[in-house]
């Protein structure tokens, strides 16, 4: 088993780490399998697949902090990143808000949530689903002229040792699908895009991704142009996604919060939201796409509230073992797992879950005088995260709603607006719950989102 | 070793069935320090190492990778590899077909004066505790501040089954500073030599120590306190001068990525996008103003992405992308080169690792400079901004409209820099802003780097550069911020 194995080396590495004369040793081993296959004009035009796999090592002396990553399992390897490491710490000034790595605590293994046939999946497998994504695609209309995106199938796993007894680990496997679409009336393009995650390949719809990315895409051919300005906006659960995940980033991480540049700082134990606004931080619910039992550094994954109705407090800051010590508390189970990579160098929900309500995208549309249905934000940033103003641009199907119907399509808006003003009157939540990575998220509408810009298709 | 290896893999590919094949086979030292608030944050290395194996089967691409350096595992990520590409092969309008090799044998490595992984970590530390000190005491009102090191060396050897054999050693370090001065729950930040941890060219430990990071600290610090005293950039149409550290992001977004022509051709459409600049507007678009001259250029000394050969053997070149503002060339592949019946490839294939496919990236990104003297541009200047240092980024999918934000901005007055902005935006569409562009310096030209260049599907991180210096843009809309 992939995981005994992992434990072995982390637990075999801590120990020749605890030979070194060091106070305290830290080794994460991980494998990342995984493979993808990408298309564009209708074809296949990339193919992948690897295995990577390493060990992530901390030590600690004389609170002299040394990490050191290599990506290899081997033994001769693992013996030299070690020996690395401890010259690394030796030479390091001390840390001093370090306090100590993550105590032993208990912790119970999640069932389910690796699928064998997921991180099997044969190359020939995807390449089947996607002549399916790409005839269904191109079946929904003349006007398709070619469709792109991606299939994606692998396993993720790592084991976690410390010197004071941690010893845990976290498997899983994941499957997704995003298909963009784009179709074309004379010298006009539309473009439509959908995706679906999963732990489990065969939960993924390739029909319906197709369906839906074609539908939006030949909708959305021949836009029109509307002034920028503050409109009524009904966000698909993809665009929602974009909001959240940057609330994580500049909000609820403890990084920018003990930097000062967190929204959440100024506004602890205030209605900042509309109360129908719920959001947690749950890894073990298995509605989240990164279901593990512990975080990158063994501590216990539990449930963090983010925002009760509207309200952020203290307890919506997410916290690994470093971050915690700084403020004297406990680690809220944040550390990044080592096989993330790229980008996740901060303590960070990677499990929110929105809280749904009862309303159909139907409805929310049906609600709506003069707004915008937004599929979802391309190249969103942050522009002032005390302030959480946020800029981005919609794409791949824009429409303007009129008298409660979508009455055509238009170009592309560019948005600037602060997430503590375009969440702030929330009248509608979706019903339905659809899972995207980080996130699992309904549709919404807001009174107002404030467009400050236009495309030009 | 790898030759061996290379071999190996290379005769197992074409034993079952590849009529293309090659391998890189690289190991990575990557080692960051930070220190932040008056303790090393991070004091991390990286070492990674591995192979990949690219083939063409029956007209479809298969790549596959692994970290496992063993005879057995060659050939049997080989084999995974056909595999890979014969599935693809099922689902392939028209074969894979590239533009000759142009490599046989040959070797490169960054030129340098002091290796900086021989440079010892605790005397690395000590510069950055020094800049992040003076930083930290300019005023009580600075509550973060942080200096940054990094240092990437990069061994990869490249075999194909055409005859080509690479050896080749990237090294690249740099680093830079930042605080954020805060009061009533405003943030002002400020960074030297640039944002983002700083600057970083090809070069030895020079480079490093040529930023003087801890003698620019006071007044990198004294900046930040004295933005929350400024006045907030108004909403206007006025003109505008952007220093080379906003240049170069500037370039990069709206130049850099849509001339990229994977992009063009539409297989980067599910992610990051297409590109205006398709090919039938190739050699008749105007892209920007006479002024403007833009060049792909992987051979300029010391950019980011300076290097010998690309990742598919192909030498390192320049190629112009702008000429005198009208749309010249795409960034290329061997195969989409061959797609827009290109003689040659630009040599834009990279991969961020072993372990990826290389695909299409931006090398040094050059905006060639001008005949003006900077200060002679804002004293040409009646009424505009000056803005420095980018905060924020923004530009649609297919790259026309933008929207930038930078750390500071200076009111520019009857030729003379005014009071201190803050908050400065500006937003615009690609062509027109590139066409309103009246002035280029020659005096400031330097390359920048850019070392977290994210593109691809899996995603992938690359390092890249841009040269440029002050340029003026008038009529554009600035503050956008309420």
């Amino acid at each position: 088993m992939v995981r005994e194995l992992l434990l072995e080396i982390a637990e075999k590495t801590v120990k020749l780490a605890s030979k070194e004369r060091i106070d305290q040793a830290q080794a994460n081993a991980f494998i990342r399998d995984t493979a993808l296959t990408r298309y564009a004009n209708s074809q296949i035009h990339q193919n992948v697949a690897s295995k990577a796999g390493g060990v992530a090592l901390k030590v600690v002396k004389n609170k002299r902090i040394g990490t050191l990553r290599i990506n290899s399992l081997e033994d001769e390897q693992i013996q030299r990143a070690v020996k690395n490491v401890v010259k690394i710490a030796k030479v390091t000034p001390p840390n001093k808000d370090f306090r100590s790595l993550p105590q032993p605590q208990k912790w119970t293994p999640i069932k389910g949530v690796f699928d064998k046939e997921t991180a099997d999946c044969s190359p020939d497998y995807r390449a089947q689903r996607v002549r399916e994504i790409i005839e269904t695609a191109h079946s929904k209309s003349p006007k398709v002229k070619a469709v792109a995106g991606s299939f994606f199938t692998g396993s993720m796993a790592f084991a976690i040792s410390n010197s004071l007894g941690v010893s845990a680990w976290a498997e899983l496997s994941l499957a997704s699908v995003a298909t963009t679409v784009i179709s074309r009336a004379g010298r006009s393009q539309g473009f439509g895009s959908w995706e679906q995650h999963s732990r489990c390949v065969k939960n993924l719809d390739a029909v319906a991704v197709a369906s839906q990315a074609a539908e939006k895409s030949v909708q959305s051919v021949k836009p029109s142009r509307v002034p920028p300005g503050e409109y009524e906006v009904v966000l698909s659960p993809l665009a929602v996604s974009t909001f959240l995940d940057f609330l994580g980033y500049i909000g609820f991480s403890a990084t920018p919060y003990q930097d000062g540049e967190s929204f959440i700082k100024y506004h602890l134990n205030k209605q900042v939201f509309d109360e129908k606004l719920t959001v947690k931080d749950d890894a073990r619910d298995p509605k989240s796409l990164f279901t593990m039992p512990v975080d990158g550094e063994g501590v216990p994954k539990r449930e963090t509230q983010l925002i009760e109705k509207g309200v952020v407090s203290e307890g919506s800051i997410c916290y690994d073992s470093l971050t915690a010590g700084r403020e004297k508390k406990q680690s809220t189970g944040h550390a990044a797992p080592p096989f993330l990579g790229w980008g996740y160098f901060r303590p960070l929900p990677i499990n929110m879950i929105a809280s749904p309500s009862d309303s159909s995208l139907e409805e929310m549309i049906a609600d709506t005088q003069h707004g915008i249905f937004v599929t979802r934000f391309h190249y969103t940033n942050p522009v002032e995260p005390t302030k959480a103003i946020l800029t981005g641009l919609t794409r791949d199907g824009t429409f303007l709603i009129e008298k409660g119907e979508m009455s055509k399509p238009v170009m592309n808006l560019r948005y600037t607006d602060s997430m503590l003003s375009a969440l702030r009157s929330i009248p509608l939540v979706g019903k339905e719950l659809q899972c995207l990575q980080e996130t699992t998220v309904p549709a919404v509408k807001l009174e107002k989102l404030r467009f400050t810009g236009i495309t030009e298709y | 070793m790898s030759e061996e290896l290379g071999n190996i893999a290379l005769r197992e590919a074409a034993k079952n069935g590849a009529s293309y094949a090659d391998i890189r086979i690289g190991e990575i030292f990557d080692e960051n320090l930070t220190v932040k608030n008056g303790v090393p944050e991070e004091v991390n290395v990286l070492q990674s190492r591995g192979f990949g194996v690219r083939v063409i089967v029956k007209g479809g691409w298969g790549f596959a990778g692994s970290v496992e350096l063993s005879r057995e595992e060659a050939k049997e990520v080989a084999r995974r590899a056909v595999k890979i590409a014969t599935a693809s092969s099922k689902l392939k309008k028209k074969a894979a077909k590239m533009v000759p090799a142009e490599t046989r044998k040959a070797k490169y490595s960054t030129p340098m004066k002091k290796d900086p992984f021989k440079i010892p970590v605790e005397d690395k530390i000590e510069v950055l505790m020094q800049a992040e000190r003076t930083l930290a005491k300019q005023s009580s009102l600075i509550k973060t501040s942080q200096a940054h090191f990094r240092a990437f060396r990069e061994n990869k050897f490249f075999l194909s089954t055409e005859g080509a054999e690479v050896t080749q050693q990237i090294m690249w370090c740099g680093g830079g500073m930042s605080c954020v001065a805060l009061r009533n729950g405003e943030a002002q930040r400020r960074s030297y030599p640039s944002s983002f941890r700083g600057n970083c060219g090809t070069s030895g430990y020079e480079f490093f120590e040529s930023l003087k990071i801890v003698e620019h600290a006071k007044d990198t610090g004294r900046e930040a306190v004295k933005l929350l005293d400024a006045e907030k950039c108004p909403p206007k149409e006025t003109d505008l001068i952007l220093y080379g550290d906003q240049l170069a992001l500037q370039i990069h977004e709206s130049c850099g990525h849509p001339t990229e022509l994977d992009r063009a051709l539409g297989t980067e459409a599910d992610y990051a996008g297409t590109s205006f600049l398709t090919p039938d507007n190739l050699g008749k678009l105007r892209y920007g103003s006479k002024h403007v001259n833009i060049v792909a250029d992987a051979t300029v000394r010391g950019g980011l992405g300076t290097f010998g050969y690309d990742d598919e053997g192909t030498p390192a070149r320049q190629v112009h992308l702008i000429k005198e503002g009208l749309f010249v060339g795409y960034q290329t592949s061997r195969e989409t080169a061959a797609e827009l019946g290109l003689r040659k490839s630009s040599g834009g294939m990279r991969a961020d690792s072993p372990l990826a496919l290389p695909i299409i990236r931006m090398t040094n990104i050059n905006l060639l400079p001008g005949g003006w003297k900077a200060e002679d541009i804002i004293e040409d200047t009646r009424g505009g901004v000056l803005m420095l240092t980018n905060r924020s980024w923004s530009i649609d999918d297919r790259r026309l409209n933008f929207q930038f934000g930078t750390e500071i901005a200076w009111e520019i007055k009857n030729g003379s820099r005014g009071k201190m902005i803050k908050y400065p935006t500006y937003t615009g569409i690609t062509p027109q802003f590139w066409g309103s562009c009246d002035a280029v310096s020659k005096d400031d030209w330097m390359m920048w780097g850019t070392p977290n260049c994210g593109k691809g599907v899996p995603g992938q991180v690359m390092y890249v550069g841009h040269g440029c210096s002050t340029a003026r843009f008038r009529k554009v809309r600035v503050g956008l911020i309420r």
